[in-house]
Order: structure tokens, then sequence, then C-alpha cells
């Protein structure tokens, strides 16, 4: 179980229904993990996504398709609040029952880049500690991670094919290399919630397969939620629970289709 | 999974002769009308004085150097050195969180331009006047050069470290900053690892340009070789004058060979990767 301590300045949300523990209404199911109500995206001028009401439970793999200028990144930025949605709100509910706004939700968050955001001028080792930023005081961080940290980011990089990358810069290796450590770096915080924008796109066949079963892997059995755009549609038949796919054209046409 | 894409759109968007009046483009032809303008500062005294005549026999009195000299030149330079050394040294520590404050990517804008006036007011009194002040507060000793000097480098320094740090994409911090990082942390992570080669390599820069300065507070009396200079200066002993700009010119040129060298492979690393390579 992944204790989170929380950090000064955090605000949980009051729980809607009263008690924290059943919110749903219906005994027994377990209310949603992520709840979007009437979202509204719009930027430049356009709306991107409009009127988009969801709820994804915990452990589900969604894809996220569309044609490019659809939104897609939009939607992952305002999940991760990065963005704030031009109407309509997201919420998360943590493990242990309360609601949150995508903002206090950052630590639970690991997200993978579709430009990967590493830092070039560091080392591999150093940009996948980063993911556990949330964790740590700036104190703790200052003069470095734990080496027990140290030792499970390397095994998760082993695991990539990136074990012998360790201290070389972000910027010496290839943009494979790269997408794959911004990956390791979001396995390696452990979140609640993975929005992993193309994370295979610079991947050949063979290391996209592995990345997505990883993925897959972290939903089916670690129960971790999965927002991840896709282009390819077969990935998204092989690893995807549900594909939602947004309209560049018309943005309230939004549509979400079961895979299985 | 059908895809709708959206319909192109009909005709070739032309730029228009006005669109093109960016502040690039409009601030050099300022610039050059700028130039016109100034053509008056070329006039000079306006008498028919023989130019080259008066340099020839002025340079001649600097020929041949004496090297007799040599002794004191090195102890002072030697001072020169460790007073450029103690000044930069200080001047990166106050460096630091002033460029921070000066940062438009890490502070807040009126912070920004709080810090900015301060550091152009530093910088608009030449490094003579602030020995003269510290000679005056400390008398005239090495200290008051290294006084000096602090404050006149602070003055640029935290200039090009705010640059430093604003020429950091900060993408990557916000970016951090979307997986939990407090501000602290987005700077450490996400900025400082781009921003540490480019802040060495003007430190590096500043230390060369100390002892150049070094050289010349010396003359109102903050020590190291400026003081030989003057000295020399003042009794027009040209030859021993030139010996001590002979070592100047060596010492100097050594450091920014070397600097150079260094800043070379510090930033080198920095750009590698992509298509650049």
């Amino acid at each position: 179980m992944l204790t989170i301590r929380r950090k000064k300045g955090e605000r949980m949300l009051p729980s809607t229904n009263g008690s924290p523990e059943n919110v749903s209404g219906h005994a027994g199911e377990e209310a949603p993990h992520l709840r979007i109500r009437n979202l509204g995206i719009r930027r430049g001028g356009r709306w991107l996504v409009r009127h988009l009401n969801l709820d994804v439970a915990r452990g589900e793999f969604l894809a996220v398709v569309g044609a490019s200028g659809a939104g897609k990144s939009s939607l992952l930025a305002c999940l991760a609040g990065m963005l704030k949605p031009t109407e309509g709100e997201v919420r998360y509910r943590c493990t242990e029952g309360c609601q949150h706004e995508p903002e206090n939700f950052r630590r639970r968050t690991g997200i993978i880049f579709q430009n990967f955001m590493l830092t070039g001028n560091n080392t591999v080792l150093s940009n996948v500690l980063c993911g556990r930023v949330g964790r740590y005081s700036c104190l703790r961080t200052l003069f470095g991670f734990p080496g027990s940290d140290k030792r499970e980011a390397f095994s998760i990089l082993n695991d990539l094919g990136l074990g012998g990358y360790l201290y070389r810069w972000a910027v010496e290796i290839s943009g494979g290399e790269q997408q794959r450590t911004a990956i390791a770096r979001a396995l390696f915080q452990e979140p609640e919630l993975f929005l992993a924008d193309e994370p295979v796109s610079n991947l050949d066949a063979y290391l996209s397969g592995r990345v997505l079963g990883i993925l897959r892997q972290e939903a089916s059995l670690r129960r971790r939620t999965v927002f991840c755009v896709l282009h390819n549609p077969d990935l998204v038949e092989r690893f995807a629970d549900k594909a939602l796919s947004l309209d560049p054209v018309n943005p309230e046409s939004w549509r979400l289709r079961n895979l299985h | 999974m059908a895809e709708q894409h959206p319909r192109p759109t009909g005709t070739f968007p032309e730029v228009k002769w006005h669109e093109r009046l960016n502040v690039l483009n409009v601030s050099m032809i300022i610039f050059l009308v700028a130039v016109v303008f100034s053509s008056p500062a070329m006039k000079g005294s306006g008498r028919d004085l023989d130019y080259l005549g008066n340099f020839l026999r002025f340079a001649g009195n600097f020929f041949p150097p004496d090297f007799s000299v040599t002794g004191v030149v090195l102890l002072a330079l030697v001072e020169t050195f460790q007073m450029a050394v103690m000044a930069t040294f200080f001047a990166v520590i106050l460096s630091f969180p002033l460029a921070a404050a000066g940062a438009q990517t890490v502070s807040p804008k009126w912070v920004v331009i709080l810090a900015r006036m301060t550091m152009n007011l530093i910088r608009t009194i030449p490094s003579l006047i602030w020995a003269l002040i510290a000679v005056a507060v400390v008398g005239a000793n090495s200290l008051a050069g290294v006084i000096a000097l602090t404050f006149y480098s602070t003055g640029y320094l935290g200039k090009f470290f705010s640059d430093a740090f604003e020429s950091v994409d900060v993408e990557v911090a916000k970016g951090l900053r979307a997986i939990g990082a407090d501000p602290v942390q987005a700077f450490q992570h996400g900025m400082w690892p781009h921003a540490k080669p480019l802040i060495w390599s003007y430190s590096l820069w500043m230390l060369e340009y100390n002892i150049r300065s070094a050289a010349i507070v010396g003359i109102v009396g903050a020590g190291g070789i400026g003081v030989q200079l003057f000295f020399y200066q003042d009794y027009q002993m040209w030859d021993k004058f030139a010996t001590v700009l002979i070592f100047i010119l060596a010492l100097v040129t050594i450091l920014d060979f070397l600097g150079e060298w260094i800043r070379k492979k510090v930033t080198n690393r920095m750009n590698r990767g992509g298509l650049s390579e």
C-alpha cells in the first residue's frame, strides 16, 4: 500500500455524500476513481470538448483516441490540473475516500508527457528519481534521494532496457530512450492514476507492446487507473478496456466505447 | 475507428507588409536611424592635429620595456589575482538571490522590477567609483579592491545569472510541479541542471574580467598591480609601465584560454543530442 504524506497547503474537498466510505449509492459497488461532469475545454477561440461526462472506475485502462487537434492532450492537461477547464469539473477520489480537485491530486498522478519533459542536463537516473519529488519535502531531496529509491529506479530502468544508461544525460540518449525514461519516471512514482500522452510514439512494436503491457498490469494487478492517448487501433484493441474518441469537428460528439 | 479530420481551407494566407513590423525588425530600424543621428560624436576638436605622429611619439616611450621590476610586478600580480578571486567568490554568492529575484520565470513581476533596478544601479556606478568609496571606508589596501570589485561584479553576475535562469525552459519545471514537486524542488530538479553550466561559465568570465578590473582599481589605491601602474604613470616611467602591461596581458591571456577551454567543455555536453550533433 502506498502511503503519501500530505504536504502543506494541500486541501481536501468534503465528500459530497457525507460518508467517505460508500458514496455511489449502490451498496458494494465502489465509487468511481475519476468523475468528470459537464467538462468543456475552450482553447484558441474554439471548443475542443464539451459536455463531457465520464465515470472511470479504479483500475480501468482507458484509451483516448481522435485525430490530431481533437483536444486529447488538452483533456489530459485538464485531468492533470495543468489546465483549468472552461466549464464543468473533474474530481478524483483517493484511496482514503476523499474527493480531490486535480491540483490537489498531483502527487498521485503520474504523467508521461508527449514531449517527455525530461531535464536534459541531468542523468537518466536523476530524471527517474524526480518521479517521487512529491513524496518528500524539498529539504529531504536537497542533497539527493534515498539510496533505496535509487535501487528501485535502477530496477525499473533495467526492465525497460535502460540499465546501462543510468549516468547518461537525458539529452545524450535517443528519442525512444528518452520516452522510456519518462515512462520509468511515471512508473517509479507509483501513482494512483497514469496520464500517458502517446507513450509509445517513439517506440518500436516490441517496446510498445512491452510498455503498454506494463501499464495494463499496473491497471489490472495494482488497480491503478490509466488514461492513455493512443493512435494505433490495434494497440487500443489489445490493451484498453474502453476507448474515448474525441471529434475535432464537433466538440460535443465524443464517444465512449466498451472494448471487452 | 473512423477518425474525422478538419476540412482544408481555401486560399494561401499572404503576409501583409505591416505584419513584418515586429519588435525585432522595428528595433533594428530604430538603431540604424540612431546611428545616423549620432554622427556628430565623431567630430573631435576640429583643429588640425598630427594624430599619427602623436601616437607614435607616445607609444615610443614604452620601448624597450624595463624588466628590472619583474619581481615587484609579479608580487603585485599575485595580489591582483587574489583580489579578483575573492571578489568573484563573494559576487557569485551575492548574485544568486539577486538573480533569482530578477528572473521573470522565478519571481513575481514587482520583485523582478525591484531586483533589476538594483542591479542596474550597481552596474551604473563604474568600478573605479566603487573603489573610491571602498578606499574611503576601509583605507588604501587590497580589501578595498575586493569590496569594490565584489559590488561591481555583483551587478553584472546578477544580470547574467537571471538571464541564465530565464533561458531555461520552464516547461520541465512546470511538468515537475504537475507531478507534485514544490517550487524549490521544481527549481532544483527542473531548472538548476540547465542553469548550472551557464552560471559557471559566466562566473569564469567574471573572474577574467575582475583580473582586468583589479588592475584598474589599484589606480585609486585599492591594492594590486594597479598601484604599480599608477605609480609608473605618475612618474612617467613608461618603460616600467610597459612591463606591468605585458605581465597583465600574459595573465589575462592565459586565463582567457583556460576559461574558454573549460566553458567549451561545460557547455558542449549541454548542446549535444538531437539533430545538432
